[in-house]
């Protein structure tokens, strides 16, 4: 079944045409929400809303768009509003002392677990660090870099997407990336783990 | 180049972004500052936390979640549908009543003033009805 076939029959109610769009584009929106919530009960709750949201508004859907597009747009939009909703309300946000929080909820967790080998608790505080990072960036460095590095779209599909330039993109994902490197490299030297 | 600008370069050039001359200089000044290599090795090593997370373990449920979700937002769609009349439609009508009471009320008061005869004549037609119900008992009893 090929995209225009799911879309057309998922038009006409056919239950089978859904099931197919959910088995192949599963992958794909669990991951771009993950991406950006880096939780992954969350991610898959924000992308069965993503399914169902596909299937009701389907008839909004115009024939000459790419399905994908719009599946990543959506994954998108929701998982930045599951973000604003489960914000702290705080005026800044903390990267360093974040990471120390979480970090201490890790220890306490993996202090029962004796018989870890030791670089997977280091993996996982490298996990924090990164997550944390990427989670104070500002929204829009945050969308282009987790679908460049999770989803591997190159610019000018990510510019479709954010339905932007492929200019802005490039420079956006510029600034990310120094915006990181700078997290990164505070945290390497205060050791912050 | 100095650790400054090859600290400032580093992401890029982990990612392969930098033009070859700069590539070939960064990758000459890790081979002789250990400071920056370190740098540079822990950055990877985080940075590669993104090529393990980007295969996840697909749950085998996540279609049946689906549906199963979909049908429990229908359901409480259907049981929505009460409140909302309830909560809108109601204070709806009485707004609509105490607006046409207020109206009649300025009506009534309005024409009070030139059919004041004509309503008082009617109101004393009623009165013995009304009297007559209650004014016996007062009649009998000073009767006694
Ligand atoms: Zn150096």
């Amino acid at each position: 079944m090929s995209d225009i076939e799911i879309i057309e029959q998922l038009k006409q109610g056919n239950e089978q045409a859904f099931r197919k769009l959910v088995e192949s584009y599963r992958k794909l929106v669990v991951n771009t929400c993950y991406g950006l919530l880096h939780n992954r009960e969350d991610a898959e709750d924000v992308a069965q809303d993503v399914f169902i949201e596909v299937y009701r508004s389907v008839d909004s859907f115009r024939a000459d768009a790419k399905l994908s597009t719009w599946l990543y747009r959506i994954a998108v939009n929701r998982s930045l509003n599951h973000i604003r909703d489960n914000k702290k309300h705080r005026w800044f946000s903390l990267f360093e002392s974040d990471v120390k929080t979480e970090n201490k909820k890790l220890l306490q967790v993996e202090s029962s677990l004796t018989d870890q080998p030791e670089f997977e608790l280091e993996n996982k505080q490298r996990a924090i660090i990164l997550h944390q990072a990427i989670g104070s960036l500002p929204e829009k460095q945050k969308v282009a870099f987790s679908l460049s590095k999770y989803e591997d779209l190159s610019y000018q599909e990510i510019a479709e997407v954010m339905e932007l330039s492929v200019s802005s993109v490039e420079s956006l994902l510029f600034r990310a990336k120094k915006n990181l490197q700078k997290k990164l490299y505070t945290c390497y030297k205060k050791k912050c783990m | 180049m100095k650790c400054k600008d090859v600290n400032s370069k580093l992401i890029f050039f982990l990612d392969e972004e930098l033009p070859a001359t700069e590539m070939q200089a960064v990758k000459e000044h890790l081979a002789g500052c250990t400071d920056c290599a370190l740098f540079a090795e822990d950055m990877k090593k985080t940075l590669s936390i993104l090529e393990t997370e980007k295969t996840p373990e697909l749950n085998p449920f996540f279609y049946t979640r689906v549906k199963a979700k979909m049908e429990s937002q229908e359901v409480e769609q259907v049981l929505n549908h009460r409140p909302v009349l309830v909560r809108v439609l109601q204070p709806l009508a009485f707004s609509i009543i105490l607006l046409i009471g207020i109206y009649a009320g300025i009506k009534l008061g309005a024409t009070g003033t030139t059919s004041k005869t004509k309503t008082v004549l009617a109101e004393q037609d009623m009165i013995p009805y009304w009297n007559e119900l209650d004014a016996e008992p007062i009649e009998s009893f000073l009767m006694e």
